[in-house]
Order: C-alpha cells, then structure tokens, then sequence
C-alpha cells in the first residue's frame, strides 16, 4: 500500500537571480512500512523535498506545482493550519543536528511533555509514561529525561530527537541525513534504531543522505536524485547492484567498500548544473560518459524498466552493456 | 634522501588540557615515524586525540610531553621565526574548503600568497602555480586562476587547498579528514590527487579520518587512538581483515558497506564514548569492552609488538 505519493512536485526559491528549481517534476512514492532512502549530491533538492514534505520550506520557497497525497490528502495545497494538525501527528522531522530539534535550556523530558499534552492532548500522568516508553524505544534510559541537551552524546541527542518525532505516532517519519554528523560506531547504533523501529511500529521513513553505504544497510528502497529531480528509483538491491542510470552507476563506483578486494576509486568529474538555468535536455548529460545528442536536446522521462524499477535515461534499454563500461575507469576519466 | 630517517617523528607524544577543574589527557604517550613516500592513517571516533596528535606534530599546539623531530632534527623546543623553515615543509589541508580560502582572494592571490610569506623569488610564481594546478587537475589554469572561491564546487575548491599546500614544495603533508566535507561523487577526485601527488613527489602522509574506509584507500600503515592513546598499530589491510584489539574490531563491523547483503549483527561493543573510567589505571576501553576480565581494571596494556609489525594493546594478546 502506498503511504505517500509525489507527483510531478515543483519547489522554487525566488532569488535576486531568478527563479530556482530546487525541485523540478519530482515523482516518488514511499510504500506504508518502508524505509526510502533519498540519495544524492549536496544541492540537488533532496532536503528541499524533504522540507516541501512537511511544509516547512525556508524563506522564499514555495511549492509552485504538482501533488502530494498522504493518507487521502494533498499536503501540497492544504493550508499551514491545516498542515500543523498533521505534523507530528502523522508525519515528522528528524533533522541533520539534533541541536535544532532539542531546546537546549529545557529538559529533554519538558520537551517531550510540551509535544506530548499540547499537540497529543495527553494528561500530565500519560504524558510522563509514554515519555518513558519512547525513551526505552530508543535505547535511553527514562531517567535522562531529567537531563538537558548538552549532558548528552550526539548519538545519545539523535536518539533523543528521533523519540521526539515519534511522540505521537506518526505514520511517515523525514529523517534528514540523521547520521551524517555521527562517528561511525554510533552512526552504526542510530541506523539500528530505526530499523527496529521501523518493524516494530511498522513506520515508513524517507531517509535523506548522501551515503549509499547507509542506503545499502538501512533502506528497502532507494531514489536517487541529481540536480532536482529523481533520475532512478525502485528496490535497494535493485538499484544498488543493477543500475539504469549512468549516475548511479558513477556514484557506485565512488564509493570504498571496505569488505571488498580494493578497487580504483573513480570519480564523477565536474559538478551539478545550476538550477537557475538547468539545461533543456538531461541534465546528466554534462558529467555523462555515455551521452548522444538526444541527451543534450530532450530531457529523458522516468519510466518504468524493469519490476518496480524507474529509471529518466535515453539509453536505459543498453543498461547492461553501460554497466560494463561503468567499472572501467577510463569511461569517467575527464 | 636517507630512508632510514623519518620524515616526521613523534616520540611519547603528551597533551593535558585543564577543563573544568580536571586534567583531561586529550593525547598520552603517542610516538610515530612516517618516512618519504609512506602514508599513515590515524583513526578513531570524535575527541579520541587524532586531531591534537597532529597539532602536536605540526608544531600548532605545545606538547605537554615527548619530542617531535623532523628530518632528524628535534624541533620540539622552537618556536616562531625559528620554525618558518618546517612551516614551509610540513602543509595541513583542512577538512573545510568552503572556509579555508578567503572569500575576496582570486585563486590566483591564494596560490600567491604562501610564496611571498616563505620568500620564494617572484620570477618563480607562475611556473610553480601551472605546475600545481596541473597536478591538482585544474586546468586549463588561466581559466581557474580569476575565479574567486564562491564560483568553485567543494570539490574544486579542495582542489585549490591541496595546490596551496603543495606550493611550498612540503615533505610532508597532513590532511585532516580531507574529503568528509565533499560530495561523494567527487571525494575519489581528492584522493588520486593526494595518492598520486606522495607518490611522484615522495611526500610523506598523515590523514586523520573516522572512516576507515578512505584510510585503506590511501594509508598503508595506521594508528588506531582511543581515548589519547594508540590501541591498534598495523599494515592497514591487514588490520581492517583481521582487527587484534576489541575497539578495532568494533570499529571495523560499525563500517556500513554500499551493498545489501552485509553484517547486520549487533556490534561488538557496550555503551558510549562518554563512559570514561575514572583515573590512569586501567585499561581506558575496559567498560564498553565485551572480552574484558579483571586484568583490565588493574592495569593499563601497554602498547606491544605481537606480529611482525602489528602491535597492540590488549592484555588478549
């Protein structure tokens, strides 16, 4: 069953330059129960997505088209009133640095009431229960709930803020790049969190991050994203391990994998378009090591190729014979 | 050169902060060589040392402990002018390009600016410049050389901060979690410059990272630091197959890998970093150590050779 689903999603920010398209034509669904990871390169709109999803874009952003329908609604033209009765709720935020979600001069367990009676409408006494249930759910002890923010570890104020997200049972959770601040060993003991989380409560998550080895380990399905749009989504194994799309494939093959034979790194040379002026046809293309002229003119729409797989390239059907290609390093060299 | 003598030497490297009222042992009897051509990874989690071992070693903090030499030459007691010689040869890369280059500067001006302050002759500037911008890859160099700092990527701007560091023809380099700030399309870019730049050039290499991962890519030698101190010390592939001390092993499993079928086991290891015994005694990994016996509390392992190469300290082995 689908939980939510993004349809042709425009976000811009108007700027003294003009108009930018953090988001241009953004199609992506997330299943009830799943973990989606969204990956991709800094500036690509993953966090912008992220935002435009609970409503709560930055400054001169605005939702400028397309639909985005959650549990029977469409969150893309609901009003602010109506989209603060459903964060926290049914949905919520986990950002990068715990510190934005927790208030440093409160308590971790004044916080948690504050969410707990104003927005759930739970009593003092339930609202000091099920603050300790959500404190053992995410491995904490209740009693740090006497503690302030800053007599936490990082790992244990991430564990802290995804509790808080969970406070009212919300269906789909945004997590944005929730380890990428983590050492390694902690990263490792969040990422458990959710998981466990995830099957326990049967939550759907849209996890943002740049790191494919965290999609590979925590995620059921991954999107990749480049300069704005999706360019390849589908099953994790799938899209890590058979590629449509060229940049995929790149970004595979940028990535050490520490229990594998050691390989060549092999970069992805130049960098994103501006989305000020994102150019006509693919916007790959560029950085795109098996590009033809149709590439550069029209820009490739995301279908289906194979079993709930999506792939936005021209020459998806030669993706096998590309894939060979995309571990020699001479294809990407510049 | 003679190969017998480092590059860079640290000798039971201290370093004490007072915080708080207490004495807190941010690095503790560290010693290390790296020599011409030889790239050494030290690994460990946030406040493990690794950042303040290689201030120490770059003569940017005062060591409360052990010496530093470089080339064979004992630079522990210098201070200002008399250090302007190793400052020219010992270049740190920051983690951060986006803030390490000055805003207002073209790239040209930041690549000018470390010859005039180590008094290299004008007339060589631009041939020294061409030639770093072809090794770091930007090219042609002219159309780099106007640009300012907010026209370039990350990836491009760290490749402006690895020519700077090469402009005063360094013997060594330290390049403190060069790449965590970068794309990881790019990040590879970073890296087969660094490789190729030791290589041709027989610099010697210091790169302080979390990951493990990029520490294989580019060291064949590292530290692992816990908590001040070294625990592990190997070949690196050799300790990533098959890690001797416990933190080592928990760190290597904690490694998530870009594949689905991977280790989902629950890691070798209890609590946080911030369950620190109390006092010297001991071993400082005992409470999050799942092999830990009464041994540990008593007293601290000290760091032994146990394979040829391979040292550790663990009362295991």
């Amino acid at each position: 069953m689908t939980l939510l689903s993004i349809r042709d999603l425009q976000v811009h920010y108007a700027t003294s330059g003009g108009i930018v398209r953090a988001v241009d034509g953004v199609d992506l669904d997330v299943p009830a129960g799943s973990i989606v990871g969204l990956v991709g390169e800094s500036g690509c709109g993953k966090s912008t997505l992220g935002r435009a999803l609970m409503g709560v874009l930055p400054g001169s952003g605005r939702i400028a088209g397309g639909s985005i329908m959650f549990e029977g609604q469409n969150l893309a033209t609901l009003s602010e009133r109506e989209l603060r009765t459903l964060r926290w709720r049914r949905l919520s935020f986990v950002p990068q640095t715990a510190m934005n979600a927790l208030d440093p001069v409160q308590r971790i367990g004044a916080q948690m009431r504050e969410v707990l009676c104003e927005r759930g409408k739970l009593s003092r006494t339930q609202a000091r229960s099920k603050a300790e249930a959500l404190m053992r759910l995410v491995g904490l002890e209740p009693k740090r709930l006497m503690d302030y923010p800053h007599q936490f570890s990082g790992g244990m104020r991430q564990r802290a803020s995804i509790a808080l997200a969970l406070a009212l049972d919300p269906a789909l959770v945004i997590a944005d790049e929730p380890v990428t601040a983590l050492d390694v060993i902690v990263q490792r003991q969040v990422l458990d969190v959710l998981r466990d989380l995830q099957q326990r409560l049967n939550l759907a998550m849209i996890l943002v991050t740049h790191d494919m080895a965290v999609v590979a380990y925590a995620c059921d399905r991954a999107a990749v994203m480049y300069a704005g749009q999706i360019v390849e989504s589908g099953p994790v194994q799938a899209v890590l391990e058979a590629p449509y799309h060229p940049y995929t494939m790149g970004l595979t093959h940028a990535f050490p994998d520490l229990r594998a034979k050691e390989v060549a790194l092999v970069p992805i040379e130049g960098a994103p378009p501006s989305l000020l002026h994102p150019p006509q046809g693919c916007r790959f293309a560029e950085r795109c090591p098996f590009v033809q002229k149709r590439c550069r003119d029209e820009s490739p729409p995301l279908v289906q190729v194979a079993d709930d797989h999506l792939t936005a390239c021209w020459r998806s059907d030669i993706a096998a014979t590309l894939r060979e290609q995309a571990v020699r390093p001479e294809t990407w060299a510049a | 050169m003679n190969r017998s003598v480092p590059v860079i030497e640290g000798e039971a490297l201290g370093k004490t902060f007072r915080s708080h009222g207490r004495t807190v042992h941010a690095v503790q009897g560290v010693s290390l060589a790296v020599r011409a051509g030889e790239a050494l990874g030290i690994v460990g989690e946030s406040g493990c040392g690794k950042t303040t071992t290689a201030r120490l070693l770059l003569r940017l903090e005062e060591p409360s402990g052990g010496a530093v030499r470089f080339l064979g030459d004992d630079i522990t007691a210098r201070h200002g002018h008399a250090l302007l010689h190793f400052r020219a040869r010992a270049q740190l890369v920051f983690q951060n390009p986006f803030d390490a280059l000055n805003p207002r500067f073209s790239i040209r001006r930041a690549l000018s600016e470390p010859l005039r302050n180590f008094n290299i002759p004008r007339v060589e500037h631009a041939e020294r410049i061409a030639a770093v911008m072809r090794r770091v890859r930007l090219l042609p160099a002219e159309a780099w050389l106007e640009r300012r700092p907010h026209e370039l990527s990350g990836g491009q701007l760290q490749r402006v901060v690895l020519a700077r560091a090469l402009l005063p023809q360094p013997k060594l380099i330290v390049a403190d979690e060069p790449v965590s700030m970068l794309d990881v399309s790019v990040r590879a870019g970073i890296l087969n410059v660094l490789r190729a730049a030791r290589d041709e050039l027989g610099l010697a290499a210091i790169y302080i990272s979390h990951d493990l991962a990029l520490i294989r890519y580019v060291c064949e030698r590292t530290l692992v630091m816990y908590l001040g101190r070294v625990v592990e010390e190997g070949p690196t592939a050799e300790m990533i197959a098959a890690p001797l001390h416990p933190y080592t092993r928990a760190l290597v499993a904690a490694v998530p890998v870009p594949r689905v079928e991977q280790d989902r086991d629950a890691l070798p290891i209890r609590g946080s970093l911030s369950e620190t015994p109390d006092g010297a005694a001991g071993c400082p990994f005992r409470l999050r150590c799942p092999q830990a016996f009464e041994r540990c509390a008593a007293d601290a392992p000290a760091l032994r050779e146990v394979a040829s190469g391979r040292r550790v300290a663990c009362h295991l082995h």
